[in-house]
C-alpha cells in the first residue's frame, strides 16, 4: 500500500499556499494517466498527491489579439474538440487526434503533457510551432516559460517545486497559412508512445516558394525542440522532390548531432528522413 | 503501517456510495477490490489494454489510470450497470449474435466504450466506431466481429438505454 495523502484545494490560492509549505513533497495531479503510471512502476515517492484538475483557472480556451490561451486542466479529448484550436492551432489538433487512446484522451490534460517532460509528448511539438509560453504561477506571482525550455532532459522539468503551469499562450496560425501537418511513428495506431513526432506549419507565396515556415521535432532528441536551421534553409526556395530529400538530410543530421549514434539510429536516421518527406511532399 | 485515507461520495451503477477509502488507490482497486464489482478487468494496468474502461460523466476512461479520489462527485457506470435486472442489454446481446466475444476478457471494457460512445454519438459511422474501440484491445477476434455488433446496437436505435424488445 502507498502511503500518500491526497488533497484537492478549493482554489489556486489554496494549491499555492500548500505548495509554498509542501513543494518539494508533493505530485502534482491534473488528469492522472502518467501520474499513475509512475506510481505503479514505483517511481513515485511523493508525500502528497494535489489534485489541481478541478480547478476553474485551468479550464480555459480563447483567442484573442493574434493569441491563443489554452488552459492546463483542458482534456486532450476538449482540445480535439474545440473549434477555437482547430481554427488558431490545427496542428494541436491533429496531434491531440493521435494522442493514445479515447479513454486516455478523456481524462490526459495538454498541462500534465508538458510538465511530464517526456521526449515523446505528443502535444510539445505543435506547441513549439507556436512558440508557445507556459503561464507559471508561484507564490511569490507569475511568469512566462518558452515551452521549449521546461525541460532540460527526459522527464525532467524545469519548473521549482511550488509552481504550477496555468496554461499556455500560443501566437495563433497566421491566416495566409493553409499547410499545416502533424505525424508520428509509432509501433501501432492508438495507444503506442512516439518514436518519431514532427509538426510543421508553412506558407507558399504564388511563386510556390516558401514564405513561412515553423517546424519542430518530438521523441528524437532528449527534449522536442524546433529545428530552426531546417527552417532556414527552407525558407525563400521552391520545394522539389531534391530539396526536401535535402532538408530531410539535414534533419536526420541534426539530430543525431544532438543524440551521438544510439543503437536507434539504425531506424531513425531513415525513418526521420522519410517521414520529413511524406508530409513535406504536400508542398511539391 | 498508517494508511492515509480520504472519504469519496459517488454514484456507481445508479447507487450512492460515500466509502472512507486509502488516499492512493486506483480507481480500479476500489471498484474490485473494495466494492468487489469483478466484472472490471485488470490487463496491463497502465493504460495500454483498455480491460478496466468505465463510464465516468459520460465519457470512457481507464479505471487503472486513475485515482479512486477522483471519481469524488462523479457518475460512474461499470459492466454490472449496463445490463438490466434481467436479460441482456441491447450492446451485449449484439455482441452475442455477432459472436464478438471469445475468451471475453475485454469483452467488459470494450462493453463500456461502446456504451460511452453510443450516449455521446447515437448514429456513428465505422470511422467513430473504430476510434471509440481503439483503446481496447482484443486478443482473439480480430475486431471484426466487435465492430458489427457496435454497428448492429447502435442501429437498434440505443439511446444509452435498455431497447424494448420490437420484434
Amino acid at each position: 500500500m502507498v502511503d500518500m495523502d491526497y488533497i484537492r484545494p478549493q482554489d489556486l490560492a489554496g494549491a499555492l499556499d500548500f505548495l509554498a509549505a509542501h513543494g518539494p513533497d508533493t505530485t502534482l495531479l491534473a488528469g492522472g494517466t502518467d501520474v499513475m503510471v509512475d506510481l505503479r512502476a514505483g517511481k513515485l515517492h511523493s508525500r502528497y498527491l494535489l489534485d489541481i484538475s478541478r480547478l476553474s483557472e485551468f479550464r480555459k480556451i480563447e483567442a484573442c489579439n493574434g493569441e491563443l490561451t489554452v488552459g492546463a486542466g483542458v482534456t486532450i479529448a476538449e482540445i480535439y474538440a474545440s473549434k477555437t484550436i482547430a481554427r488558431h492551432a490545427p496542428a494541436l489538433q491533429k496531434a491531440a487526434a493521435a494522442f493514445a487512446s479515447r479513454p486516455v484522451r478523456n481524462v490526459a490534460t495538454i498541462g500534465g503533457n508538458v510538465a511530464h517532460c517526456s521526449p515523446c509528448g505528443d502535444t510539445i511539438p505543435p506547441l513549439l510551432i507556436h512558440d508557445a509560453r507556459a503561464v507559471v504561477v508561484n507564490p511569490q506571482g507569475r511568469r512566462l516559460v518558452d515551452v521549449e525550455q521546461m525541460a532540460d532532459g527526459p522527464y525532467h522539468c524545469t519548473l521549482r517545486p511550488d509552481e504550477i503551469i496555468t496554461g499556455f499562450i500560443l501566437k495563433v496560425k497566421p491566416d495566409e497559412v493553409e499547410f499545416v501537418d502533424f505525424q508520428k511513428i509509432g509501433r501501432r495506431k492508438a495507444l503506442a508512445i512516439a518514436r518519431i513526432s514532427m509538426a510543421v506549419m508553412a506558407q507558399q507565396q504564388p511563386d510556390k516558394s516558401i514564405g513561412f515556415i515553423r517546424f519542430a521535432l518530438g521523441s528524437c532528441t532528449p527534449t522536442p525542440h524546433r529545428f530552426r536551421q531546417i527552417e532556414e534553409f527552407l525558407l525563400g526556395k521552391v520545394p522539389d522532390e531534391n530539396l526536401v530529400w535535402q532538408a530531410g538530410r539535414m534533419l536526420a543530421d541534426d539530430m543525431l548531432a544532438i543524440t551521438g549514434r544510439r543503437p536507434s539510429a539504425l531506424y531513425k536516421e531513415p525513418a526521420i528522413q522519410g517521414l520529413f518527406v511524406r508530409m513535406m511532399v504536400a508542398l511539391i | 503501517m498508517k494508511t492515509n485515507t480520504i472519504v469519496v461520495c459517488f454514484t456507481i451503477n445508479g447507487e450512492k456510495k460515500e466509502l472512507q477509502i486509502p488516499a492512493a488507490i486506483s480507481a480500479l482497486e476500489l471498484i474490485r477490490d473494495v466494492l468487489e464489482l469483478k466484472g472490471t478487468k485488470e490487463g496491463c494496468g497502465i493504460g495500454e489494454c483498455g480491460a478496466c474502461t468505465i463510464v465516468v460523466d459520460g465519457k470512457a476512461v481507464n479505471a487503472c489510470l486513475m485515482f479512486a479520489a477522483q471519481l469524488d462527485g462523479c457518475e460512474v457506470m461499470t459492466v454490472e450497470g449496463l445490463s438490466p435486472a434481467e436479460g441482456l442489454h441491447p450492446i451485449q446481446q449484439a455482441f452475442v449474435d455477432r459472436h464478438a466475444v471469445q475468451c471475453g476478457f475485454c469483452t467488459p471494457g470494450i462493453l463500456m466504450s461502446t456504451q460511452a460512445l453510443l450516449m455521446e454519438t447515437p448514429h456513428p459511422d465505422r470511422q467513430q466506431i473504430i476510434n471509440a474501440v481503439a483503446g481496447n484491445l482484443c486478443r482473439c477476434t480480430g475486431y471484426q466481429s466487435i465492430l458489427g455488433a457496435v454497428e448492429d446496437a447502435a442501429a437498434g436505435g440505443l439511446k444509452g438505454k435498455s431497447r424494448q424488445k420490437t420484434f
